[in-house]
């Protein structure tokens, strides 16, 4: 794609396009940045000598709690149900996806209230619960990646492995583990991520990351400049996580294979089965059924108390809303995405670093991100280059564009990531056949490559759908997404009104994952 | 996917945009609020400027407004379009529009919020009979920008189970014998800022860190809702909290033998804490008259309504608060503090900051 730009309009046209999708995405995140060029050293020594250490503290263990646990959970449970066969094993393979379209701040709620009679108000709060709701939220990143990468593995490996002498434990952490060890860094940097910049599930538990520090700064004090030098300490732990995925992921480049057969499965027996099925329906029971199970009961309160009354018939108002909001930055994600992927392919230094430019809003909490937008777009508005009576901001123009500079990292990642696998030998094998660079990307590398798009594009899509914090500041009149009315109700703390909306959001989660999950079955049979 | 050439890919992406752009358009609100928009101001996108039949709010307070705001249009015709969010948040948003704002009426759900907005040049003051002869003097800015709607105490509540001599004062709850038994709000939220504001202004600084540091070593539970903390003193999770009345309102309304009972504080001096709902119109302005003709209208005919919908205490005097509000009794309010909690909200961040107050 970039290849046919370079030939027909020269070079820099197609540079200069690739040059303004970056800055257009990068510009509101740098102008937090640059609020550090007047530090206010006052409060920042207040901090230190108060909540810093604590806020330090906290982030590093939740962090850690919950990269370890998505970790092992994730990688876990794919291997259960790639490698062995018991009942319910099929079934369990997508239902454990499922957690994904439940949002964090609504399973959050949810398990708070669930748990305070048995586990009383004060440990309820506590920062091993909100570990376990985010591990909960987050594992299927990590498994969807894990689980993709051990159906790529080649069964060869493994009997090479066990002729040498391996036990099938011994293959499982020689073997299987150390090829996965690529796609597992990309699902635990995007669970990395997610926990650094999450604001709404930390809060009901009384945890204080530094992401809850920068809201804590900017609205107690009305201080935007010492919460935007947080908002950049926040930026730092993101690079070195980043830099951390880089170092794990090592100088290994994995590609797609030829052997069509995949891993045999073990068919497991009695007590095996047994605890496998049981371990594996539990997950399932924790993350979505017993939730799920909550708000419906909540849901039917609500109905029968008339507490729905002034909003039953805005439902379908809200999902409209919703997802005019979700499709239109799914779209224009997905697009900036490929132009990104197709511009930056190289990846050489400079390229590599404009990359990570145009991704950097997904490493500072949502709220931030409105906030650089915000006086991105009012700036805009100010110079009067718009036709007469036109404003960005509030419109919903620059509400997608908000959704971009936030999620655009999700969709190049997972494009580029894609296009990656792509073998070099077959992209130069049809090149040495004659076929040129635009019909190499549109015959080879795009329909090698489609499954991993369609899966990043729903990825975003489902992101979308329950993201809150931009919609909060910059939606048009009239906008009112299913996670705003989530807010206002569990913003008064009317759990049961929540209910409807929340149902709602995961409703539309699911026939998203749905859909992943079709596309990853359904591309891996296309490609072998 | 199929791109062949760069004008293929600009296309492309020019039709996503035109995309938006036309799914932007059609922007209409179950209210449908564009009704009385004439033809050229119906895109969204599109600046309200002046125009006679429209009221543009920002709001903070987002509590059954909605109604409020439908009557608002039957009685006069003055259609409101509104968007609700967090209070500094809506203030960023003011100040990065500028001259640009289609907002006419800022309403907040605090008192400091509306006095940062004041101190940031973003309100315009108001000559208002109606709004003078009805809000008391102290409840509105004195250089006349913003205007009480209504007020909500924080006061100490107590389960009428297992407490017979609840404090009286917000210092009583730092007293060693409530060591382990009290709920309180994290500093995070407002309401717990403000209360502290008005500790320093009522005691001086050096006594309001005594008495947080006291609550802190009395290592309350802290709980992130009102609404929560009522209950936890029903459950008997805790003995004593602070906690807003008018939810308690809505728990009486669902349970009317819910056990838990309200102590007015410092009624023998100053009075108990009571924050408040403003609301200003906005130096930028479309439309200032619509704007100070909704506030009139909360502050007169839809007074009893806004408060009430919410079980608060109306800012007039004169009206008449929710008949569940008015079992609770007469009480002595800090009505002299409104005006000056936006000042002190910094020092009293400070205090809930340095004594570790969660």
């Amino acid at each position: 794609m970039f290849g046919i730009a370079a030939r027909r309009v020269g070079p820099a046209a197609a540079t200069a396009l690739v040059t303004t999708v970056v800055a257009a995405a990068a510009i509101p995140v740098m102008v937090i940045v640059w609020s550090i060029a007047q530090p206010n050293t006052d409060v920042w020594r207040q901090l230190w000598e108060t909540r810093l250490p604590d806020m330090l503290r906290d982030t590093a263990t939740l962090l850690v709690t919950v990269l370890a646990g998505t970790l092992v959970l994730g990688t876990g449970l794919a291997w259960l149900v790639t490698a062995y066969r018991f009942p319910g094993q099929r079934i369990l393979g997508r239902l454990l996806v499922t957690p994904l379209a439940i949002p964090g701040y609504v399973l959050g709620f949810v398990w708070l209230d669930t748990l305070q009679e048995p586990l009383g108000a004060r440990s309820v709060r506590s920062i091993w619960v909100c570990a376990l709701v985010l591990i909960l939220t987050l594992y299927p990143y990590v498994y969807l990646f894990a689980r993709a990468a051990f159906r790529e593995q080649s069964q060869r490996m493994v009997d090479i492995a066990r002729n040498l002498g391996c036990s099938r434990t011994q293959t499982f952490w020689r073997v299987v583990l150390p090829m996965a060890r690529p796609s597992l860094a990309g699902g635990s940097a995007i669970v990395g991520m997610e926990v650094l910049t999450d604001v709404g599930t930390v809060r009901l538990f009384n945890v204080s990351t530094i992401a809850d520090g920068v809201l804590r700064v900017w609205f107690g004090t009305g201080d935007r400049n010492a919460a935007a030098e947080l908002s950049v300490l926040l930026i730092g732990v993101a690079v070195v996580l980043i830099a951390g995925e880089r170092l794990a992921r090592g100088r290994a480049r994995y590609t797609q294979r030829g052997d069509p057969q995949g891993l045999r499965s073990l068919r497991l027996r009695g007590l095996g089965a047994a605890g496998a099925s049981l371990l594996a329906w539990s997950v399932f029971a924790i993350a979505v059924a017993l939730p799920l199970a909550r708000l419906i009961t909540w849901a039917d309160e609500a109905q029968r108390t008339d507490q729905t009354a002034t909003v039953a018939g805005d439902l379908v108002f809200h999902v409209v809303s919703s997802l005019r909001v979700a499709v239109s930055a799914t779209i224009v994600c997905l697009l900036l995405g490929l132009l990104l992927a197709a511009g930056l392919q190289r990846g050489r230094g400079r390229e590599r670093c404009a990359a990570r430019l145009a991704t950097l809003g997904y490493a500072v909490p949502g709220p931030v991100v409105a906030l650089g937008v915000l006086i991105t777009l009012a700036a805009l508005d100010r110079t009067g280059w718009l036709p007469d009576r036109w404003l960005l901001v509030g419109s919903f123009i620059g509400l997608v564009y908000a959704f971009a500079v936030r999620f655009l990292a999700v969709a190049y990642q997972g494009i580029e990531a894609s296009l990656g696998k792509v073998s070099p030998s077959v992209v130069a094998s049809a090149r040495t056949l004659g076929a040129g660079r635009a019909r190499v990307a549109a015959r080879i590398q795009l329909p090698l490559a489609s499954a991993g798009i369609v899966a990043a594009t729903v990825l975003v899509a489902i992101d979308t759908l329950k993201e809150l914090p931009i919609t909060l500041l910059l939606r048009p009149f009239g906008t009112d997404t299913l996670p705003i009315w989530v807010w206002q109700a569990t913003s008064e703390s009317l759990w049961v009104q929540a209910a409807v909306p929340s149902l709602a959001i995961v409703a539309l989660g699911m026939l998203l994952v749905g859909a992943l999950l079709w596309t990853l079955d359904h591309g891996a049979e296309a490609i072998s | 996917m199929d791109l062949k050439s760069p004008s293929q890919i600009v296309g492309a992406l020019a039709i996503g945009a035109l995309l938006i752009a036309a799914c932007g358009s059609d922007d209409v609100s179950p209210a449908s609020t564009d009704a009385a928009v004439d033809e050229s101001t119906q895109d969204a996108e599109v600046d309200a400027t002046a125009d006679a039949g429209v009221v543009t709010v920002y709001t903070g307070r987002h509590y059954g407004i909605e109604p409020v705001f439908d009557e608002f249009t039957a009685a006069t015709g003055i259609e409101v379009r509104f968007t609700t969010g967090n209070d500094p948040e809506l203030r960023e948003r003011l100040v990065a529009e500028g001259a640009n704002t289609p907002a006419d009426v800022v309403m907040t759900a605090d008192a400091s919020n509306i006095e940062l907005a004041a101190a940031a040049g973003l309100l315009a003051p108001l000559t208002s009979d109606v709004l003078t002869s009805t809000i008391p003097e102290e409840l509105r800015s004195a250089s006349g920008e913003w205007f009480t709607l209504s007020e909500r105490a924080r006061v100490i509540i107590s389960s009428t189970e297992r407490v017979d001599d609840p404090p009286t004062t917000y210092a009583g709850v730092g007293d060693p014998a409530w060591d382990g038994r009290i709920c309180l709000r994290p500093s995070t939220h407002p309401y717990t800022q403000s209360l502290v504001a008005s500790l320093v202004m009522a005691e001086g600084e050096e006594r309001a860190t005594e008495i947080v540091q006291s609550w802190v070593d009395n290592e309350p539970l802290y709980i992130n809702s009102d609404t929560d903390i009522y209950k936890a003193v029903a459950d008997g999770e805790c003995d004593i909290a602070i906690a807003n009345t008018y939810y308690l309102g809505r728990l009486l309304t669902e349970d009317p033998t819910f056990p838990v009972q309200i102590v007015w504080p410092e009624q023998d001096g100053r009075g108990a804490h009571v924050n408040v709902s403003t609301a200003a119109v906005t130096a930028n302005a479309p439309n200032p008259e619509n704007g100070q003709a909704l506030i009139e209208w909360l502050a007169t005919d839809g007074q009893a309504q806004f408060a009430n919908v919410n079980f608060e205490y109306p800012a007039d005097p004169a009206v008449a608060p929710d008949p569940i509000v008015a079992a609770w009794g007469e009480f002595k309010a800090d009505l002299a503090a409104v005006r000056d909690l936006g000042a002190n909200q910094p020092t009293a961040v400070e205090i809930l900051d340095t004594t570790g107050y969660e």
